[in-house]
């Protein structure tokens, strides 16, 4: 016989996955920011709180409900619709952060979602991570590190829920409303890049050139440039006295593959303080010094 | 390590119900000596049949319950024996749960998940245990197990995918409550 079928085996995954719930339901808390029914959220310090941002539907009069049942008052304090993520201060503090962990996330490996909607205690399911990729751009225009896709039901407040390991760990923060169907988990690594930017900015600044470019590979080097097609007339490109023609080739000393690249790279600190860009102009190299505009919160 | 050994246990001690007025089918669960429990809107009229190791037995509807969605039956010839049962109040959000039940007609199906939560209420009052678990309509009236094959509730309905189900503490002050008006005398 293959396997043995011992019960034992299935009682004890049975409190496992139980107590993967128990650890990581005392730092799962239930957000009221919208009509209906609340959604879920993660106690990140003592005194943070993050969520998925499209759940956060009113800006004041929000509600979190801690484990412990007690209901507090909280205040948005930044949102990023380009990756789902929002950070939300208690006004009073609360206990214990949620757990993290950095391992790498398999396909097939078992996971839980542990959601709270309310005072009636949390809720949960269990699934699979279902494919990793590498990062993504969502439809909103948001970075996530590594796609991580589930096979997991979706269910009422699932959104904002943490994604935990059977040791209750927290993998990432689910999400159904960055993809169709199946859903997503923000990865951790996201979120301790975006938090702080949410925190301190109350948004993730990104910053523009006013330039449309296009990928063309450097015979000289067999690297990518970025040939300059336009310039928005008064933009910060312009200004700065970038020409249609030009080839950007480094961004402060650093290769660009791609326009998705370029944008990337102006988010963040680098939205709006001087960057060096590497330019090939008529077969000489040429350096120029640019200060990106902030985008407008929500473009 | 699979869901066989215990769902085989429990296997033996569902039937499968067909209510006579025609509509309804599901499945029950045997529930102390003789009798059956399955869901309320499984069967529609005093009598049913119910199927008992192949062999389809007319079955008197004990009582009947439409808000706490609970029937009590009692097959004729008795009912296989009754598996263990636990109180649902000691469940964990988490925990491994397995259904049985007949969906699309096919008895005996099994179905695996865990506890999505241990009680949420009803627009009636009535206290759901819910499981994270795909269940299907042919599968009211069928137990919801512990990973040792107890007896935790009988699934009555399934809501925005989610199953729930009627406590076993439930269950047994239903019964108890059906058992004191059927047989007054021998009430303790």
């Amino acid at each position: 016989m293959a396997s043995t079928v011992t019960p034992n085996a299935l009682l004890s995954l049975s409190a496992e996955l139980a107590d993967a719930v128990e650890r990581a339901a005392r730092s799962v808390v239930a957000i009221d920011a919208r009509p209906r029914i609340a959604a879920s959220g993660v106690l990140w310090d003592s005194t943070t709180v993050i969520g998925a941002e499209h759940t956060i539907r009113r800006e004041t009069g929000i509600t979190v409900t801690l484990p412990d049942g007690r209901t507090v008052g909280a205040t948005l304090v930044g949102r990023d619709p380009g990756t789902d993520l929002a950070a939300l201060r208690l006004e009073e503090p609360a206990d214990p952060p949620i757990a993290t962990t950095d391992d790498p996330v398999r396909p097939g490996q078992l996971v839980l979602a542990v959601g709270r909607t309310g005072p009636d205690g949390p809720s949960a399911s269990l699934g699979i991570v279902s494919a990793v990729g590498e990062g993504w751009r969502t439809w909103r225009g948001g970075r996530i590190d590594r796609f991580v896709r589930l096979d997991l039901a979706i269910y009422y407040g699932f959104s904002g829920s943490p994604l935990v390991d059977p040791a209750g760990r927290m993998l990432g923060l689910n999400t159904s409303a960055l993809t169709r169907g199946s859903p997503v988990t923000i990865p951790i690594s996201t979120i301790r890049r975006v938090v702080p930017q949410l925190v301190g900015h109350g948004g993730v600044r990104r910053g523009y050139l006013g330039v449309s470019v296009q990928a063309i590979p450097l015979r000289a080097t067999g690297a990518t440039g970025l040939i300059v097609l336009g310039l928005e007339p008064g933009g910060p490109a312009e200004r700065a006295g970038l020409l249609v023609g030009d080839v950007i080739t480094a961004l402060d000393g650093a290769g660009l593959a791609d326009a998705e690249q370029l944008r990337d790279r102006l988010t963040g600190e680098r939205a709006a303080s001087p960057l060096r860009l590497s330019v090939m102009r008529a077969g000489s190299p040429v350096e120029v010094t640019v200060t990106p505009a902030e985008r407008r919160r929500g473009r | 390590m699979d869901f066989s050994v215990v769902a085989e246990r429990l296997r033996r001690a569902v039937v499968e119900i067909r209510s006579d007025a025609g509509r309804g089918a599901g499945c029950g669960i045997a529930w102390r000596a003789g009798l059956v429990v399955t869901s309320a809107h499984v069967v529609d009229g005093h009598r049913a049949t119910a199927v008992v190791a192949g062999e389809p037995r007319p079955a008197t509807v004990l009582a009947r319950d439409p808000v706490r969605d609970l029937a009590l039956l009692a097959p004729a010839g008795g009912a296989p024996p009754a598996p263990p049962v636990r109180d649902s109040r000691s469940l964990r959000v988490g925990e491994l749960v397995l259904a049985i039940g007949a969906p699309f007609g096919v008895p005996g199906a099994v179905a695996a998940g865990i506890v999505h939560a241990t009680e949420r209420r009803g627009p009636l009052g009535t206290r759901w245990v819910v499981a994270d678990i795909r269940l299907f309509p042919g599968n009211s009236g069928g137990p919801l197990a512990d990973a040792a094959g107890a007896v935790v509730g009988v699934n009555a309905m399934i809501v925005g995918g989610l199953a729930c189900a009627v406590p076993s503490d439930v269950i047994d002050e239903f019964v108890d409550g059906a058992l004191r008006r059927a047989r007054p005398d021998e009430a303790a």
